[in-house]
């Protein structure tokens, strides 16, 4: 890993009321990368985006934000979108866009031009001297990202930006991050979604019960499983099936099996001298849940699924 | 952004929802229309009131005794004021005196508190005698009307004299008092906008709280900023407050002294300090008794969910300032000793204690003191109150030092 650190942590440990929340936290992000925290409800990824940026502060363990040990005084390069959305209701939207510059020091009148600018962009400019109770969930939480956005940050911490969001506002909001990454800007986001973080991100860290159980570039992970192997043959029995793993399934007519650590052709050449006259075979690489589910467990990746049921559900 | 940028940020956004809202209105014009209703209220029911609350003689005499008695009241309350005497109301004598008496006070439409028969030389007061006032007073009436009944028989009353007035500028005596009342009428003033302001302050925070906006501002600056600029902004919101009650009461006030001006003269209460350095200090002390219970009460507020619990901390925090009050006006009228002292040091009764020295006495130096005093709690407050707000709503300690007051904090222990 060659690019500087926007963010690094070591050994993070945070417990609330002498129950364990995080334990042992190890992350590293990347200057310029799409960075994804992957994780069940209560994993713990919230808690590390707060202590990363000094919301709350660890028990144990260091952490450096934009190269400062103090991420409050980085203040100024932070966008950040918590999971609890908050407007001031009776604010109006291009208020409430620059009031959120203006906490991290841009001044008010700039703000106001660049929030008219985001607001135009993103076709919502009839709702510039809108209030923000008067708009909907979605919109409200569109108008909250530009927030997040508008001092243009070199870092924005995102905390379940997709949940909430019908699917065209996360397909927008996907392709925001995209924009901004592509601009120089840090992202780093945490999600229960694994098909925000497999689409969008580079590395990724698995968080489960508090603890990090991956933390890498998502082809890495997904390498860390063997290919899958599926194979029809018109034969049924012969001596062929010596070459398949003990552990390969019979599903209908196709067998499905990890490739062998020996690689492909050695398992082709068995297949042929064995006579199965293969009639299809294709091997696959494993997709992160695959992998996430290897990694951090079939129930977490369960309670990942059913939360994006729910998820859905509520946007719908 | 330093602390001072990020509060000024938190107390502007504050100040403008606050003043801009249509709730400000009627913030401004309750105590104005509290007032009003007041003095309405107090012209409309003193005359009546006064009336029933005086009490009514039925006196049970010959003429002769009615009318000296009559003339001597007439005398008397010209000089002392006709509310300091019993209603004197003639009845003719019955033949039984004793039962008409007995009649006339059980008589309810008659309203009598006493009974009064008899002749100037046997006087006979009849009646429950729970009136202290009306029994002292019904004696001087007859020890007059005989005073003046004997002088006018041996032909030695006295003429009347008039007082020969010469005006000086000062008394030591009325300037003391004066100035005793003036204290006391600023920190009544002091108190009553402060407590005006109190349940705005404790439910400041709960905004933030419930809107879920607490984060993002914990996210972008100190949390130190977040309660200065509240403080700053409710103190912006107080003095527009404070400006337009001081110029709508205040015009009142100087037109009634100019039109009351023509008929009494109103007494001199130039405080010592002189009144341009007086108002100064009045707008400092007010200041620094603002931020004081306001730190305080932003401190308690933030630990309050919701709007209930808020009105449940309200009363407890009433009764504080009511305590402290107390505690000032001590400073004003009591005389050096343990709790003189601990009005002018005990923070929260500082200010209201100054500005009531500043009335009585002409030294600057103490007014320094006091005022770095109260700053250093204000920022002590401040702190402890953004710490335990960390602490427990937040749910994080902080490792930093305690008079640290920005964005330094000390690295977490490896």
């Amino acid at each position: 890993m060659g690019a500087a650190l926007a963010i690094e942590a070591k050994g993070l440990f945070k417990s609330f009321d002498g129950k364990l929340a995080v334990r042992g936290v190890d992350v590293s992000v990347p200057e310029g990368s799409i960075y994804g925290i992957l994780g069940p409800n209560g994993a713990g990824k919230t808690t590390t985006l707060r202590m990363l940026l000094g919301i709350i502060e660890p028990d144990a363990g260091a952490r450096s934000l934009l190269g400062n040990d103090h991420p409050l005084e980085m203040a100024r390069v932070v966008g950040y979108l918590p999971e609890e959305r908050g407007l001031y209701p009776a604010m109006k939207t291009r208020e409430a866009i620059a009031f959120m510059g203006a906490l991290r020091g841009l001044p008010l009148d700039v703000g106001r031009k660049r929030a008219e600018i985001l607001l135009q962009q993103n076709g919502l400019g009839d709702y510039v001297d809108k209030p923000i109770k008067s708009l909907s969930k979605g919109m409200a939480q569109t108008i909250q990202l530009f927030g997040t956005i508008v001092h243009k940050p070199k870092l924005i911490v995102l905390d379940e930006p997709f949940s909430g969001l019908d699917a065209i506002n996360q397909g927008r909001l996907e392709h925001m991050i995209r924009d901004v990454a592509a601009a120089g800007t840090t992202v780093i986001f945490s999600t229960h979604v694994i098909h925000h973080a497999e689409r969008l991100c580079e590395r990724i860290a698995i968080i489960a019960g508090g603890e990090v159980r991956f933390e890498g570039l998502v082809s890495d992970a997904r390498e860390r499983l063997r290919p899958q192997v599926r194979l029809r043959t018109r034969a049924a029995e012969g001596k062929w099936r010596s070459a398949l793993p003990k552990d390969a399934a019979l599903d209908d007519d196709h067998w499905t099996f990890e490739l062998p650590k020996t690689g492909i052709e050695p398992l082709l050449k068995a297949l042929l001298d064995g006579g199965a006259g293969i009639e299809e075979l294709s091997v696959e690489r494993r997709g992160l849940h695959d992998a996430f589910v290897a990694i951090a467990g079939e129930s977490a990746a369960r309670e990942m699924e059913a939360e994006e049921a729910v998820a859905s559900g509520d946007a719908a | 952004m330093n602390l001072w940028e990020s509060a000024w940020v938190i107390a502007r956004r504050d100040f403008v929802a606050s003043v801009f809202s249509r709730f400000f209105i009627l913030f401004l014009l309750a105590p104005i229309a509290l007032i009003g209703f007041m003095i309405f209220f107090n012209v409309a029911t003193e005359r009546q009131d006064r009336a029933a609350s005086q009490p009514v003689v039925a006196v049970v005499t010959d003429s002769v005794t009615a009318t000296a008695l009559a003339q001597t009241r007439a005398r008397l309350a010209g000089n002392a004021g006709e509310q300091n005497f019993p209603i004197l109301r003639n009845v003719d004598p019955a033949e039984n005196v004793p039962a008409q008496a007995r009649e006339l006070l059980a008589d309810e439409s008659g309203n009598y508190t006493a009974v009064l028969s008899g002749t100037l030389d046997r006087p006979v007061l009849t009646g429950p005698m729970r009136s202290e006032f009306a029994t002292r007073r019904m004696q001087l009436l007859v020890d007059e009307s005989r005073r003046t009944a004997a002088l006018e028989g041996a032909h030695a009353a006295p003429q009347p004299v008039e007082l020969d007035r010469v005006v000086t500028e000062q008394a030591s005596g009325s300037l003391a008092t004066g100035r005793r009342l003036l204290g006391q009428g600023t920190q009544s003033l002091i108190f009553a906008v402060t407590l005006m302001l109190a349940t705005l302050l404790l439910s400041t925070l709960v905004e933030e709280k419930t809107n879920k906006i607490i984060e993002i501002l914990a996210a972008s600056v100190p949390l130190e900023s977040i309660f200065l600029g509240k403080l700053v902004a409710m103190l912006g919101i107080s003095l527009v407050g404070l400006g337009l009650w001081t110029g709508v009461i205040g015009s009142g006030v100087l037109l009634f002294f100019q039109f009351a001006s023509n008929f009494i003269t109103l007494p001199d209460v130039s405080p010592a300090v002189g009144w341009p350095l007086f108002i100064l200090l009045l707008l400092l002390y007010y200041t620094m008794n603002f931020m004081l219970l306001g730190a305080l009460f932003l401190g308690i507020g933030g630990q309050a969910t919701n709007i209930r619990e808020v009105q449940t901390i309200s009363m407890p925090v009433v009764l504080l300032q009511l305590m402290v009050l107390m505690l000032a006006m001590n400073a004003v009228s009591g005389t050096q000793g343990v709790m003189y002292w601990i009005a002018y040091i005990f923070p929260f009764s500082s200010p209201m204690s100054m500005i009531a020295l500043a009335a009585k006495s002409g030294t600057l130096w103490p007014h320094l003191l006091a005022l770095a005093w109260q700053a250093f709690w204000v920022f002590l407050i401040v702190r402890m109150s953004s710490r335990l707000f960390r602490r427990t709503v937040l749910k994080s300690g902080t490792t930093g030092s305690f008079f640290n007051f920005g964005f330094r904090r000390k690295q977490a222990a490896n």
